[in-house]
């Protein structure tokens, strides 16, 4: 018996019992569809991190106060940003102040994330300007109050390049609208385009009352480099906070590459996590699809006995059940995967997580289902393949 | 005389049922000639249903030899017995024995789906099978929209489809009315007429009369 002869078989017999092939089936898809869902939404994000965390910008070095989440206890000072600044194969150093405030524009409001910073910021966090200027060593010096713009933030107030010297509240205090950003764009976590940048003297003296400095941000020169400076920066910051051999570092510094790394090894092996229990599932439709072989050939003897007496061999039997428990399997991948991706956009659009349509996973997604298929099939059709023709022909 | 379809020498067939062995076949010589049709009458529990099952290669002897149209087959393993199956022997059952949900088109065309022949043959020796039982307006019905005659009929065309050397009826009038399994009847007669080597099992008297030669059994024997 040819292939297709096995398969037409198989697919006739599949219409007979469409309720029960599309149960049988159900298992299989939901299987396929969660590991192609998942592992979709999984890679997606490791891909998303990825890119963000680039877009960050390059050769950064972020150092934050240990402990203390900003503010006045910060352990970080305008100090030692200077200080850092005078370090060899340092480009640029920000420090960063952060508040959360009520942002108003001609009666448009919006809260947001007030960044204390300095005009290094822009270069170190690689920003670029869209409208107007960034801020101005002068205006950080005289605390001048002038505002920055994010994107997202100047669109949340309806305001665009006619808006530049336009007076916005923060905090309920007034302030010189000076510039707008382009956007970065990325948005999984922490929009970089939401955000407001103002001098950081001014957030010290009215949003977060203290001249304590949450995060400084540090731009490398070199690539090369990293490991040097990052080295640099910990023996000076040590010796200007006064600690002694044996304590602990009372800040932490973070290389943008490493953290991409980890970010990324995470995500991965979070994807795999993820598709390894969407494989269970499988795994369990795969045990379905033996449940009803088994049923089915017990309610076959009799076609069976009468395909042997009129000439079946073993083997033909053995083929038109395991070839009926391959299309069930291999329907349900298919359309496993249809439901799969259906899934992942809708959580694409409503989580706001973007997935990765990998062909490689919906191949060995396919795949597996066959395999499933095959392992859970075969004893099934062999139990059918073993019947004595007599004994078959006189079961009822 | 031409080679023999059928030739049983000295076949037996004992049951291991466990402590005791049931022999339901003591050294049973049987020669069935081209063109014969041959009854083998016999009560319940005479045997001949299990003579039914060796002649048409579903069980094997425990004894004896069987040539089968000139060939050797009590040695045969179970895919040597089904290709024999498949070339050489057609089937009628008492129970019809169709394929359930299936065309009777279908079903004609089974036997042939496993000697390979290709689905354009397939098709159009079925119909000529089917247009010759007078049942080319029934192609498409499935066995549950078929009366019982027609069913039989549809059997009758699935064991003459694969152009076998020899036809085995295993009661084939067993559940059908009087009028039914008297055309059932006929069609065997007319099959023989044109040369079918026809092999007819049944318990009935008046039945077997439809054969040219019959050959009684009882417990195990066959008696003259």
């Amino acid at each position: 018996m040819s292939l297709v002869d096995l398969v037409r078989l198989a697919f006739s017999r599949l219409r007979t019992g469409r309720l029960r092939a599309a149960l049988t089936m159900l298992g299989v898809i939901i299987g396929v569809a969660s590991v192609v869902a998942l592992v979709g939404v999984g890679q997606g994000t490791t891909s998303n991190i990825t890119e963000r965390l680039s877009s960050l910008g390059t050769n950064l070095l972020t150092i934050s106060a240990a402990g203390a989440a900003g503010g006045a206890e910060s352990t970080l000072t305008l100090g030692d940003a200077e200080a850092l600044a005078g370090l060899d194969g340092i480009a640029g150093v920000a420090p960063e102040s952060q508040a959360q405030a009520v942002v108003a524009a001609d009666g448009e409001t919006t809260t947001t994330s007030i960044i204390g910073t300095t005009e290094d910021y822009a270069a170190v966090r690689a920003f670029d300007v869209w409208q107007g200027t960034f801020l101005t060593d002068v205006a950080v010096e005289r605390n001048l109050r002038v505002a920055v713009l994010g994107a997202t933030t100047a669109d949340d107030l309806g305001l665009d390049e006619s808006s530049l010297g336009t007076e916005i509240t923060i905090g309920g205090l007034p302030f010189k609208l000076i510039g707008i950003l382009q956007p970065k764009g990325g948005a999984t976590f922490a929009d970089p385009d939401d955000q407001v940048m103002v001098p950081i003297g001014v957030v010290h003296k009215y949003l977060t009352g203290g001249d304590g400095v949450r995060t400084i941000g540090v731009s490398v020169a070199e690539q090369d480099q990293m490991t040097a400076v990052q080295s640099g920066i910990t023996t000076l910051l040590r010796a200007r906070h006064d600690l002694a051999a044996a304590d602990d570092d009372d800040f932490s510094i973070f290389d943008q590459a490493q953290l991409l790394e980890t970010a990324s090894s995470i995500s991965g092996t979070l994807t795999l996590l993820l598709g390894g229990i969407a494989s269970i599932s499988l795994v369990v439709g795969g045990i379905g699809i033996m449940n009803i072989m088994l049923v089915s050939v017990r309610e076959r003897t009799r076609e069976i006995g009468i395909r042997k007496a009129v000439g079946a061999r073993g083997r033909d039997i053995l083929l038109q059940f395991l070839i009926e428990a391959l299309t069930l399997s291999g329907l349900g991948g298919i359309l496993g995967v249809a439901v799969g991706l259906g899934v992942s956009a809708l959580i694409a659009r409503i989580g706001g997580i973007s997935f990765a349509f990998s062909p490689t996973t919906l191949a060995v997604a396919l795949l597996f289902s066959l395999a499933v298929g095959i392992v859970f099939g075969v004893w099934p059709a062999r139990q059918a393949a073993r019947l004595d023709p007599i004994t078959a022909l006189r079961y009822e | 005389m031409d080679t023999p379809i059928i030739s049983l020498r000295g076949i037996g067939r004992t049951y291991d049922m466990g402590t005791v062995a049931v022999e339901a076949l003591r050294s049973v010589d049987l020669d069935v000639a081209p063109g014969e049709f041959v009854a083998i009458i016999g009560p319940s529990g005479s045997g001949k249903s299990t003579l039914m099952h060796i002649i048409g290669c579903l069980d094997r002897p425990t004894a004896g030899t069987y040539r089968l149209a000139g060939a050797p087959v009590e040695d045969l393993d179970d895919d040597g017995l089904a290709r024999v199956r498949s070339r050489t022997i057609g089937f009628v059952f008492q129970s019809y024995n169709l394929l359930p949900r299936t065309s009777a088109l279908d079903n004609v065309v089974a036997p042939l789906l496993y000697q390979g022949v290709k689905r354009s043959d397939r098709v159009r020796r079925a119909r000529a099978a089917l247009e010759r039982l007078g049942l080319a307006d029934r192609m498409g019905h499935e066995p549950s929209e078929l009366s019982g005659g027609q069913q039989q009929r549809v059997a009758v065309a699935r064991a003459l489809v694969s152009d076998p050397a020899l036809i085995l009826a295993d009661e084939p009038t067993g559940n059908l009315d009087q009028a039914s399994g008297h055309d059932v009847l006929e069609v065997f007669r007319e099959l023989n007429r044109s040369g079918r080597t026809i092999v007819l099992i049944t318990h009935d008297q008046e039945v077997a009369e439809a054969a040219t030669r019959q050959v009684h059994i009882r417990d195990g024997r066959l008696v003259a």
